[in-house]
C-alpha cells in the first residue's frame, strides 16, 4: 500500500498563504505590508485549488506564494520600517516635550532612509529585464511630472519626476531611439527602442490640469512612484554611461526658469571639462541660420575645413553627436538649399529606410512652431528625428533656434489655428506653397502644416506630401501605428464592391438578414425532384436582385428614401439569400456540423468557444465595414478616391 | 474587675495581688496541706483560717454582699463579686459588649490619612557630595574632549553621502532562468485606431452605441473610452480618467492575482477530427426520392418485405397500407381498428410467403395481403392454417397455465380483407420482432409486467411468455441474427438471454435514462441503442458492457435506430427534431480494431407535428435506400 499522505503539509496547502497570515508572520501593519509588496513586486496568486490552499475553507481570500513572504522576512527594507517606527516614537517624544533642538538633531542624524537599489537589482537581475518593465514606470513618471502638489504629493517628488522625464527625453533624442508616436484621446503615446531592441511604450498626458478623483489612493501611487523613480534613475545612469555621458546632467537654473524645457539640461561627456551642450548647439545653429544663404552655398570641403579651424582643440574630444550633427547638416546642405530655392518641395529624396535613417527624417528641415502648438511634444519629436533647427514663438519659452517668425531659413511652419483667409483647402490640395505666397500673413518659401503632419511623417517613416495637412484642411484620419495591417479591420484598404447589395439590404431592410439565412438553412428543404434543378431559379433570382439594386440606387440618387420593403419583397429577399447560399457551401456547413458529432464534449466546447470569439471579432469588423459603406455611400462615389490616394 | 490605673511615671505596683501559681491543678490536691499553693516568689500561700461553725451558721443566715459560694483560687478564701462584676457577667451571658457605654458604631477617626504630606518626614540636611562636581564625569568628559582635540571625534559630521545612482548592472550577471512561479506583469496593449484623436469616421459610435455604453456599468464596459473625433489638435481636451486609469493599473500590478493561462492560437478547424470524406463512403441516401401520402394522422410504423418491393405502413388512422416502393402508389389497405392506431407492422422474413404482422391495440393481426402471386399466397395461407388443428389438441390440458395470448379466426369482413389470424395478447402491443426463420415472433407490451414479452409460434398457434418476473418496463426485444439469443431492452438496461440454455447471458449498461429502441448488427457483435435523452450509443458486445461510443447530436429524443442488414456499412437514427442522421458504421473482422463511425448526412424533410418528428426508419434489404415514417402523415424513401 502506498504511504498515506498527510493533509495540509504539501502542495497547495503549503505553497500558499493568505494575506492575513502573511501580515501576521511579518509582524507589520497592513499599509507597511502593502508598501513592501509594491517595492518587491510581490503579487497575489490564484491557487489551483482554493479549498486546499485555504485549509478547507472556501471563502474568498487573497493568496500569496509562501516563499515570497518567506523571503520578505529577511528584507532590509522591513528592518528600515521598524527603525522608522522607533524613530517616529523618539521624534514624537521630543516634540511632545517641546525639545525642538533635540527633534531637529534626531531628524538630521537618526532618520532611517529607505534605499531601494538592492530591490531594483533583485527584481531585474539584468539590464534587459529592467528595460522590459519600463513602460509603466515612464507613464507614471510623466503623469506625476504634471500633477499639482498637495499634502500627499510633496513638490520634491513632482520635481524629481519632471527631471527624470526630461533626462529620458534627452537620452531618446540623443540616441535617436524614438520609433513611433500616436496622438490619442488620452494623451500622446511614444515608442522607443532602447538597449538593443527593447521596445518601450509610454503615454504622456496632454498639458492640462489633471482631474484627480477622490477615490484614488495617493499613498499607493506614491509608493509606486518611489520605486519607479529609483528604477528609472538607475536605468538612466546605465544608459548615459553606455553613451559616455555624465549622469545626472547639470541643470541650468536660468534656462529652466525661462521655460527652457529640454534645453535646461547640460549634457556632458565623461572626463571632459567644458563641453558643448544642447543650448550651445542651438546657438550655433542660430548663428548659422543668420548667415546669408549665399554663404551656405560654399563648398563642402571648405566648410569642413573651416569647422576644423574654428576649434582645433575640440576635434579630438568633441561630442560624437555634435560632430555627427554638423557633418550630417553639411552633407545634405546643398540639397537643402536647392529645395529651398525651388517652389515645389514635395518630392524630397529620402535616405534608405534603416534605423539610423529614421533618425534623420527631419534633418534638413527647419521648423517654426506657432504659439498655439504644443511645444514640448513637437520639440521632442522633431529633435528625435534629426531636426536641429526648431524655432518658436517667444511665448512658448526660451531656447528657440529663432523667435523671429519671418526667418527665411524656416522651411516648415506648424500652425494649428483656424484659417483667416478664404477657401484654403481648395487651393492647398494642388500647390500649397504657391498659395502661401498669395495669402495674407504668410511667409513665402515655407510649408504650412498642422501638427498631425509630424506624427504621420514619423509613423510613415518618410516625409509625406503636406497638401492634406494644410491649415484649415480636413485632416486625414490619424491611425495607430501599432495595428498591423491584415489584423481585423483595415481602414486604409479599399472595400471590395461585392456584397454591396447585401450590405445595403442589411442596412435598410430588417437587420436580421443573417438570422434569416440561418433559419432557412435549417428549415425543411423543398424536395428536389429529378426534373427540376436549382440553376434556373438562381438565375432568375440574381436578375431580380440586380433590378432591385438598380431601383434602389436610382432612389438614392433622387434623394428619396428607399421604399419600405413590402411583404412580397421580404419573401423575395428570403428566397434570394437561400439561393445565394450555394449548395456546396451548405454541404460544407453540414459536414462540419457532422464532424462535431464525433468530437469529445470538452473539445466541442472549446471549438464552439473559439468559433464564437472568432465570430465576434469578425462581427466587429463587419460592423465597421458596414458603417464605412454607409458613410461612403452618403459621401457619394467621388470621395472614395481619397482613401485610395492615401495608400500611395 | 481591676481598678483603673493611672499610668503615670511613678505609679507603683505595691498593690499587686498575690497570685497562686499552681496553674491547672485542682485545689483539692492541697486539701491535706496547710497551704494552698505558691506565690510568684515561691513562698507558700497559707490557707486562710476558717471560722467556727457558728460563723458558718451566721453566714448561712445572712448572706454577705457579693457572696457567690465559690472559693477564690488565689487566696483560698470566699470569692466575692461586686455588683459591677455581676453586671458584667450578665452582659457576657447575654452576648452583649461587657463594658457599659461602649459604642460599637462610633465614627472612624483617621489616624493615618490618605493625604500625602508636602514636607519630607526627614529633615536631614543635603549631603555635601551632592554639591561637588563628579570626578568620574569629569574624567569621561575629558576623554571626549581629548578625542575631539585629537580629531578622533568630529562633532556634527555630515553623513557619508552615498552616490544616489550608480551602475548596479556593472557585473553583467547572466540572465536568470525563468522560475515557474514567477509571472511577469503583462504589458498594456498598445492603442488601436479608435483611440486616435482623429479616427476614421466608421469608428465613431452611433447614438445607440453611445447610449448603450453609457448605460453599462463602468466595470462591464469592454473599453473605458468612447471614440471621439476632433478636427484639430488644439481642440483635444484633457482626458478625464487619466489618473484613475494609472491608479487602476497600479492596483492591477500589486493586487490582481496573476495566473498563467494558455492561449490556444490555433485554427479551430484543426480541432475537428480527421474523418474520411463522405464522398468516399458513397453510396448512402441523400435526398427524398418518393413520398408516400395517404395516411390520416401520424404514420407510426413502417416495414419493407424481404423481396424489397412492398412497403407496409401503419398509422394513427388504424389502417395498414401497402405501397409500391418506386412509384409511391398505394396498392392495398385494410382498416384494422376503429379507434385504435396501428402501433407496429412487420413483414415475416423469408421470400416463400408474404405474411404481415400488424399490431393494433391488444391484437396482432396476421395478414396475407392479396398482392402476391397465387403460389406465394397459397404458401402463406398454408403456413397460417396449419396451426389451427394443433391448437385444438392442446387446449384440453387443464394443468397448463393459461397462455399469454389467444389465437382466433377473424371475422368474415376482416377475412375478406386478407387477415388470416388474430392473436389477442390482452395488453397493448407496441412492438413485434420476427425470428429469422419466420416461425416465431415476439411481441412487446410495455404495460404487461411479467407478461410484457410473449413469443408466438406460427406453426402451432401457440404463445408463451418466457419470463416469470418483470424486470422493469420492457421497451423492445430483438432476436440475434443467427444465434439463439434474445435481446430484451428495459428502460435502462439491455439483457441478453441465451434461449438454448434458458438463462441470462449478459446485461448491457448503456447509461442512458430511457432507451427508446435498439438494433443488432448483422454480425451479431455490435448494437446501437437510441434513447429518449437524445443519445445514440454504440455497444461492442465483445468489448464491454459499457458503450464504445456515446454520440449526442439530435436536438430531440431519438425514436428509432437501424442498421442496414443487407451488407452495407450504414446505420441511421431518427429523432423527434424531424431529422434522420445517416452514419457510416464499419465493423472490422479484426477483433482488435474498433468500429469506424463517420456521420454522413442529415436527412431533413419530415415536418415536426405536436413535438413529434420521425417515428420509425427502415433500411431496404439490399439497396442503400432508407424509408422513414413521420408524424406529418407521410412516409418517405431516401436514396
Amino acid at each position: 500500500m502506498a504511504k498515506i499522505k498527510k493533509k495540509g503539509v504539501s502542495g497547495n496547502a503549503k505553497n500558499f498563504i493568505t494575506r492575513t497570515q502573511a501580515v501576521r508572520k511579518l509582524q507589520v501593519s497592513l499599509p507597511d505590508f502593502r508598501r513592501l509588496c509594491i517595492f518587491k513586486g510581490i503579487y497575489p496568486r490564484e491557487p489551483r485549488n482554493k479549498k486546499k490552499a485555504n485549509k478547507g475553507s472556501t471563502h474568498s481570500t487573497t493568496f500569496y506564494y509562501t516563499k515570497d513572504i518567506q523571503y520578505l522576512l529577511h528584507e532590509p527594507v522591513l528592518q528600515k520600517f521598524r527603525d522608522h517606527k522607533a524613530f517616529a516614537k523618539k521624534l514624537q517624544k521630543a516634540l511632545g516635550r517641546g525639545d525642538f533642538s533635540d527633534a531637529k538633531r534626531l531628524e538630521t542624524t537618526q532618520k532611517p532612509v529607505v534605499r531601494l537599489e538592492h530591490i531594483v537589482k533583485e527584481r531585474y537581475p539584468t539590464f534587459t529585464d529592467a528595460l522590459r518593465d519600463l513602460d509603466d514606470a515612464l507613464s507614471m513618471i510623466h503623469l506625476f511630472a504634471s500633477l499639482p502638489t498637495n499634502e500627499n504629493l510633496p513638490p520634491a517628488t513632482v520635481a524629481n519626476c519632471a527631471r527624470l522625464a526630461k533626462e529620458w527625453a534627452h537620452y531618446v533624442i540623443r540616441t535617436g531611439a524614438l520609433r513611433k508616436s500616436f496622438l490619442s484621446i488620452k494623451g500622446i503615446y511614444y515608442q522607443a527602442e532602447v538597449g538593443g531592441g527593447q521596445e518601450v511604450l509610454w503615454l504622456v498626458p496632454y498639458a492640462f490640469a489633471q482631474n484627480v478623483p477622490v477615490d484614488v489612493d495617493f499613498r499607493i501611487m506614491h509608493t509606486f512612484v518611489e520605486f519607479y523613480t529609483t528604477l528609472v534613475g538607475f536605468v538612466l545612469f546605465r544608459l548615459y554611461a553606455i553613451e559616455g555621458l555624465v549622469y545626472p546632467p547639470r541643470l541650468d537654473k536660468d534656462t529652466d526658469e525661462n521655460a527652457g524645457g529640454l534645453g535646461a539640461f547640460k549634457i556632458e561627456s565623461r572626463g571632459v571639462a567644458g563641453l558643448l551642450t544642447a543650448g550651445d548647439e542651438e546657438k550655433r545653429g542660430e548663428e548659422a541660420g543668420k548667415k546669408d544663404v549665399s554663404k551656405q552655398m560654399t563648398t563642402l570641403g571648405a566648410k569642413i575645413a573651416s569647422l576644423s579651424n574654428e576649434d582645433p582643440t575640440a576635434t579630438a574630444i568633441t561630442e560624437p553627436e555634435q560632430e555627427e550633427g554638423t557633418l550630417r547638416e553639411d552633407l545634405t546642405i546643398d540639397t537643402f538649399t536647392l529645395a529651398a530655392s525651388s517652389s515645389d518641395m514635395l518630392p524630397q529624396p529620402t535616405l534608405p529606410q534603416t534605423t539610423s535613417a529614421s533618425a534623420t527624417l527631419f534633418s534638413n528641415t527647419t521648423f517654426y512652431l506657432s504659439r498655439e502648438t504644443p511645444r514640448e511634444p513637437l520639440e521632442f519629436l522633431l529633435r528625435s528625428f534629426g531636426c536641429k533647427r526648431i524655432g518658436w514663438d517667444g511665448v512658448l519659452g526660451a531656447g528657440a533656434y529663432t523667435e523671429d517668425p519671418s526667418d527665411t531659413s524656416v522651411t516648415h511652419q506648424i500652425v494649428d489655428r483656424p484659417p483667416t483667409f478664404p477657401s484654403p483647402a481648395a487651393e492647398d490640395d494642388s500647390a500649397p506653397s504657391a498659395s502661401a505666397t498669395t495669402t495674407v500673413g504668410r511667409f513665402p518659401g515655407r510649408i504650412y502644416v498642422q501638427p498631425q503632419y509630424v506624427w504621420d511623417c514619423i509613423n510613415a517613416g518618410r516625409l509625406l506630401p503636406p497638401g492634406e495637412y494644410a491649415p484649415g484642411a480636413l485632416l486625414p484620419p490619424h491611425l495607430s501605428p501599432w495595428v498591423k495591417p491584415g489584423e481585423g479591420y483595415d481602414p486604409i484598404a479599399t472595400l471590395p464592391d461585392v456584397e454591396h447589395s447585401e450590405e445595403e439590404e442589411g442596412v435598410e431592410g430588417s437587420d436580421n438578414g443573417m438570422q434569416e439565412d440561418l433559419v432557412s438553412g435549417s428549415e425543411s428543404e423543398p424536395i428536389p425532384t429529378p426534373s427540376t434543378t436549382a440553376a434556373p431559379i438562381e438565375d432568375e433570382s440574381s436578375e431580380e436582385e440586380d433590378d432591385d439594386y438598380q431601383r434602389e440606387l436610382a432612389a438614392e440618387v433622387a434623394g428619396a428614401k428607399p421604399p419600405a420593403p413590402s411583404e412580397q419583397d421580404k419573401k423575395k429577399q428570403k428566397k434570394k439569400s437561400k439561393a445565394k447560399m450555394s449548395r456546396q457551401q451548405r454541404e460544407e456547413e453540414d459536414q462540419k456540423e457532422m464532424k462535431k458529432i464525433m468530437m469529445s464534449r470538452r473539445k466541442r466546447k472549446l471549438y464552439e468557444k473559439m468559433l464564437y470569439s472568432n465570430a465576434r471579432k469578425e462581427g466587429e469588423v463587419e460592423e465597421l465595414k458596414r458603417k464605412r459603406r454607409r458613410l461612403d455611400g452618403g459621401r457619394g462615389k467621388g470621395k472614395k478616391e481619397r482613401r485610395g490616394g492615401e495608400e500611395v | 474587675m481591676y481598678p483603673e490605673i493611672d499610668p503615670v511615671y511613678d505609679s507603683d505596683d505595691t498593690d499587686v495581688e498575690e497570685t497562686n501559681t499552681i496553674g491547672n491543678i485542682p485545689l483539692e490536691f492541697y486539701d491535706e496541706c496547710p497551704h494552698i499553693g505558691y506565690d510568684i516568689n515561691g513562698k507558700k500561700i497559707m490557707r486562710p483560717a476558717k471560722g467556727a461553725a457558728l460563723d458558718a451558721l451566721l453566714d448561712s443566715i445572712e448572706v454577705p454582699r457579693g457572696w457567690t459560694g465559690m472559693t477564690d483560687r488565689n487566696t483560698g478564701g470566699d470569692l466575692m463579686l461586686t455588683q459591677e462584676e455581676l453586671e458584667m457577667v450578665r452582659r457576657i451571658q447575654m452576648g452583649e459588649v461587657p463594658v457599659d457605654g461602649y459604642d460599637p458604631y462610633a465614627p472612624m477617626v483617621e489616624y493615618f490619612t490618605s493625604k500625602t504630606e508636602v514636607m519630607p518626614l526627614s529633615a536631614a540636611p543635603e549631603p555635601k557630595r551632592r554639591f561637588i562636581p563628579s570626578k568620574h564625569e569629569a574624567k569621561r568628559v575629558m576623554k571626549i574632549v581629548k578625542a575631539i582635540r585629537e580629531g578622533r571625534i568630529v562633532p556634527n559630521k555630515p553623513k557619508q553621502e552615498e552616490p544616489q545612482f550608480y551602475d548596479i548592472w556593472a557585473d553583467d550577471a547572466p540572465p536568470r532562468p525563468d522560475h515557474i512561479m514567477n509571472i511577469p506583469a503583462p504589458k498594456l496593449p498598445p492603442p488601436t485606431h479608435d483611440e486616435s484623436y482623429n479616427p476614421p469616421e466608421e469608428y465613431l459610435p452611433t447614438e445607440v452605441e453611445k447610449k448603450a455604453w453609457e448605460e453599462l456599468d463602468p466595470e462591464d464596459r469592454d473599453k473605458d473610452y468612447l471614440p471621439r473625433k476632433h478636427s484639430a489638435l488644439r481642440l483635444v481636451p484633457g482626458y478625464d480618467g487619466f489618473v484613475k486609469e494609472r491608479f487602476e493599473r497600479c492596483l492591477d500590478l500589486y493586487l490582481a492575482p496573476r495566473v498563467r493561462r494558455n492561449k490556444l492560437n490555433i485554427d479551430p478547424e484543426s480541432l475537428l477530427p480527421k474523418l474520411p470524406s463522405p464522398q468516399e463512403l458513397k453510396p448512402f441516401p441523400t435526398t427524398t426520392a418518393t413520398v408516400y401520402r395517404g395516411h390520416e394522422g401520424k404514420v407510426r410504423t413502417i416495414s419493407i418485405d424481404s423481396s424489397g418491393v412492398w412497403l407496409a405502413t401503419g398509422g394513427d388512422d388504424g389502417t395498414v397500407r401497402i405501397w409500391e416502393i418506386l412509384t409511391g402508389r398505394e396498392v392495398w389497405k385494410v382498416k384494422l381498428g376503429e379507434d385504435e392506431s396501428v402501433n407496429t407492422v412487420k413483414w415475416r422474413p423469408g421470400r416463400e410467403a408474404g405474411i404481415l404482422a400488424a399490431a393494433a391495440g391488444d391484437d396482432v393481426y396476421l395478414i396475407i395481403p392479396p398482392i402476391f402471386d397465387h403460389e406465394t399466397e397459397a404458401a402463406s395461407k398454408e403456413l397460417l392454417s396449419v396451426g389451427w388443428g394443433y391448437a385444438e389438441v392442446v387446449k384440453g390440458d387443464p394443468l397448463k397455465k393459461e397462455p399469454p395470448a389467444k389465437w382466433s379466426k377473424p371475422s368474415d369482413k376482416l377475412a375478406d380483407a386478407g387477415v388470416a389470424a388474430i392473436v389477442t395478447v390482452r395488453v397493448l402491443v407496441k412492438h413485434i420482432a420476427w425470428h429469422r426463420r419466420g416461425d416465431y415472433f415476439a411481441t412487446v407490451s410495455p404495460e404487461g409486467q411479467n407478461r410484457a414479452v410473449a413469443i408466438h409460434q406460427l406453426s402451432k398457434h401457440q404463445s408463451q411468455s418466457p419470463f416469470r418476473k418483470s424486470k422493469g418496463i420492457i421497451q423492445r426485444v430483438e432476436f440475434h441474427p443467427f444465434r439463439p439469443v434474445l435481446f430484451v431492452a428495459t428502460q435502462r438496461y439491455i439483457r441478453t438471454y441465451d434461449l438454448a440454455k434458458q438463462e441470462l447471458a449478459k446485461t448491457l449498461q448503456p447509461g442512458s435514462r430511457w432507451i427508446s429502441s435498439f438494433d443488432v448488427h448483422s454480425g451479431g457483435d455490435n448494437l446501437i441503442v437510441g434513447s429518449y435523452d437524445k443519445r445514440l450509443l454504440w455497444h461492442d458486445l465483445d468489448l464491454s458492457t459499457k458503450p464504445y461510443r456515446t454520440l449526442r447530436y439530435h436536438q430531440k429524443a431519438i425514436r428509432s435506430v437501424k442498421y442496414h442488414q443487407g451488407g452495407l456499412p450504414l446505420f441511421c437514427s431518427a429523432s423527434d427534431d424531424g431529422t434522420v442522421q445517416v452514419f457510416h458504421g464499419k465493423v472490422f473482422g479484426d477483433l482488435m480494431e474498433n468500429a469506424l463511425i463517420v456521420p454522413l448526412k442529415v436527412l431533413r424533410g419530415h415536418a415536426v407535428k405536436q413535438a413529434l418528428g420521425v417515428l420509425d426508419v427502415e433500411w431496404h434489404p439490399k439497396e442503400c435506400w432508407l424509408f422513414s415514417a413521420g408524424a406529418d402523415g407521410t412516409a418517405r424513401l431516401w436514396n
